[in-house]
């Protein structure tokens, strides 16, 4: 069961050496089932494997609150008892995922509420700081939605305040860390099986206006907080943050430069927020990231790719191929691996839930379809498991020893958060810190049309 | 009703142990105590799929030794006394499935805790340095879901830094044995069956009371 805690230790021998499917699925800690071991008609014990449930609450009940209301409510261990927002109808709209919540306009008041244990920050980007702050104060795990806040110094105070409140779960609406599709292709990057990484590349393109309308005009302007630049983190914030941090990420290293461009090209109706930029970050050692993300356009929509010198990686949808170069070394078992063709290219699938499969050895050619459950939910997933399990953490800790040993328990809880990361990993304050700085700075080079030179100590929690 | 009949019973066990505790420490045995930091204990067994281990890292209670023994260790019977108790919830597998399958079966939420208690411990032989290794047989009670078995245990004491003592051992035991069924989760598609024995080990790291921070 911890066979992957040499994951990322791994390196391209062992890989290589041990490169079956079936190998691959033992690594990702997944349970590889092959036809003939499927059991008859034997009946399996009753217990649940999911954990104790965690109460939560929603924090700003917009249009991306209420999607992460509905995923909730698809999960067994995530009650949501509390929803707040400041406009009446998103509660009552929010009140379809989450019919048992109490409602409050104010969020100091749901705070106070003992039953709440998790708290979700889904409100405009510019106000999460003081939610963020009070609800860890309040004693609350805390899912904050990424970007972390609108500015470099606000970013660094919620991150400093989630490392300070060690007894809590702190977790960034970074999603794609969550994904196992992404945790299975990072190894292809870090082992080097794609071989030197040479560059990559990424977009997100989809025709929309990004524009919010309300019969209720001062609601509307509050609504469309993404489109004016004192509130907003531009595209590249909302948007691009999540694959600028996926290439930071898989290049494993903090961006050296960025320079960004943008335009308003489509939507030109009095917004000062533009709609379609491209930047280009770089990485030590010569390696960039192009990246182009716009609203006047929706072909190939959003994709993300890493060209190494013996492959190039393609993700997309939480699917993932891989593109051989002629000239590189025969891994073994791409030989058997379903292949899709992408034009005149033929795209090794790479299969992370390739163990769902009902018949692995018989249907391992032919496409899984789309993936079962998105990033979110796993990220999701994370959230309440994680949060349940550190506060037991504390309890057990409390009832055995003396708390007032505070090392001894920062010690014990930094070690099971470790073997909670290895099974259901997230994205903590760190991470949300980094990528929160990569993407604001990335939106001053495009509003400054300005190369901007990242200085360490901005990704430092100081 | 059940629960909270349980829970009084608990808690009036719990105050009864610690009146005696408080007894005993007038005859002047040295007390040692858990340490937050540095244990260990493992959790093996088998399954359909491959084996398994669950780890921990919180090792509670406490042990008292003679004096006379401290003085002079000789081989036979020592004058000892221990209680040792792990909460079932700190045992991870690595796997939060598996993890809330184990705390069911053993019915963590009736008997959050594992317990033991030292009732007999002779050392085998005289150590070859004062620091150790000693070598004891031990006898003792062992309480997992509530169910109370006698289990015999070949334990390990060496010291550390003049006031600390770290014990370690490892017994096997049936899960039946305990009113455990052995899970068999159905995940994913298959029916993952584990197997009745399993290998409880440990490395307990107590300290003299003095050096405490209580």
């Amino acid at each position: 069961m911890k066979k992957q805690d040499s994951l990322t230790e791994q390196n391209r021998r062992d890989f290589i050496k041990g490169s079956s499917l079936a190998t691959l699925m033992m690594l990702m800690g997944g349970v590889p089932l092959r036809a003939e071991d499927k059991p008859k008609t034997e009946e399996g014990t009753t217990y649940k494997t999911t954990g104790a449930p965690l109460n939560c609450a929603m924090i700003g009940c917009g249009v991306w609150g209420r999607e992460l209301l509905k995923e909730l409510s698809r999960l067994p261990n995530a009650p949501v008892v509390a929803i707040c927002d400041s406009y009446e109808p998103f509660l009552r709209r929010s009140k379809e995922s989450a019919p048992k919540a109490e409602t409050f306009a104010d969020y100091h008041k749901l705070l106070e509420k003992k039953e709440v244990q998790g708290v979700f920050v889904a409100t405009p980007s510019h106000l999460h700081k003081d939610i963020v702050i009070d609800a860890l104060q309040a004693g609350k795990h805390v899912y904050c939605e990424a970007p972390l806040a609108t500015t470099v110094e606000d970013a660094r105070a919620i991150a400093q305040a989630a490392q300070a409140a060690g007894k809590l779960h702190f977790q960034v609406g970074q999603q794609l860390r969550s994904d196992p599709q992404r945790h299975f292709l990072l190894q292809f990057v870090r082992t080097g099986a794609m071989g030197k990484t040479a560059m990559a590349r990424a977009q997100w393109h989809k025709k929309q206006s990004w524009r919010r309308t309300s019969s209720n005009s001062e609601q509307e302007k509050l609504m469309n907080w993404r489109l004016s630049r004192a509130t907003s983190p531009g595209l590249i914030g909302e948007i691009g943050l999540h694959q600028l941090d996926m290439a930071s990420w898989f290049i494993n290293a903090h961006p050296v430069s960025t320079t960004g461009f943008g335009g308003l090209i489509k939507w030109n109706d009095g917004r000062d927020v533009p709609d379609t930029v491209q930047v280009v970050v770089e990485y030590p050692g010569d390696v960039r990231l192009t990246y182009d993300c716009t609203l006047a356009n929706s072909f190939d929509a959003e994709y993300e790719m890493y060209y190494g010198t013996d492959a190039a990686l393609m993700i997309r949808d939480s699917k993932a191929w891989m593109f051989k170069e002629v000239d590189s070394p025969l891994l073994g078992w791409e030989v058997y691996a379903r292949k899709d063709t992408f034009y005149k290219e033929n795209g090794i699938a790479l299969v992370a839930n390739a163990t769902k499969l009902k018949d692995l050895g018989k249907k391992a050619t032919e496409d899984a379809g789309p993936a079962e459950e998105t990033p979110l939910h796993f990220a999701l997933e994370a959230f309440i498991s994680s949060s349940t399990a550190i506060s037991t953490a504390v309890e057990d800790f409390a009832s055995t020893y003396d708390v007032s040993d505070k090392k001894a328990l920062a010690e014990y809880l930094a070690g099971i958060k470790k073997t909670l990361m290895l099974d259901k990993p997230w994205a903590g304050y760190k991470e949300g810190l980094e990528a929160t700085v990569t993407a604001l700075k990335a939106n001053e080079a495009i509003l400054k049309g300005q190369k901007v030179t990242f200085q360490k100590e901005w990704f430092e929690l100081g | 009703m059940k629960t909270n009949y349980l829970r009084f019973t608990r808690n009036f066990t719990a105050a009864l142990l610690m009146l005696a505790a408080a007894v005993q420490a007038a005859d002047n045995w040295t007390r040692y105590d858990a340490q937050p930091t540095g244990s260990k204990v493992k959790i093996e067994g088998t399954s359909t799929i491959h084996d398994w281990t669950m780890d921990g890292q919180i090792i509670g209670g406490y042990v008292e030794l003679d004096p006379a023994f401290d003085a002079s260790p000789k081989p036979g019977k020592v004058g000892a006394r221990a209680q040792v108790m792990i909460p079932v919830r700190s045992l991870k597998s690595g796997k939060a499935s598996m993890d809330s399958v184990m705390q069911q079966a053993m019915k963590q939420d009736v008997h959050p805790k594992i317990e033991y208690r030292l009732t007999e411990m002779s050392l085998k032989e005289a150590p070859k340095s004062p620091d150790g290794p000693y070598q004891f047989d031990t006898k003792g009670d062992l309480i997992v879901a509530g169910v109370t078995n006698k289990i015999a245990m070949l334990v390990t004491m060496e010291r550390a830094e003049k006031t600390k003592l770290k014990f370690s051992g490892s017994t096997p035991i049936k899960m039946t044995d305990y009113g455990v069924t052995p899970p068999a989760p159905k995940i994913g598609l298959g029916l993952i069956k584990t197997g009745n024995d399993v290998k409880i080990s440990f490395e307990w790291i107590t300290s003299q009371r003095a050096a405490t921070a209580k």
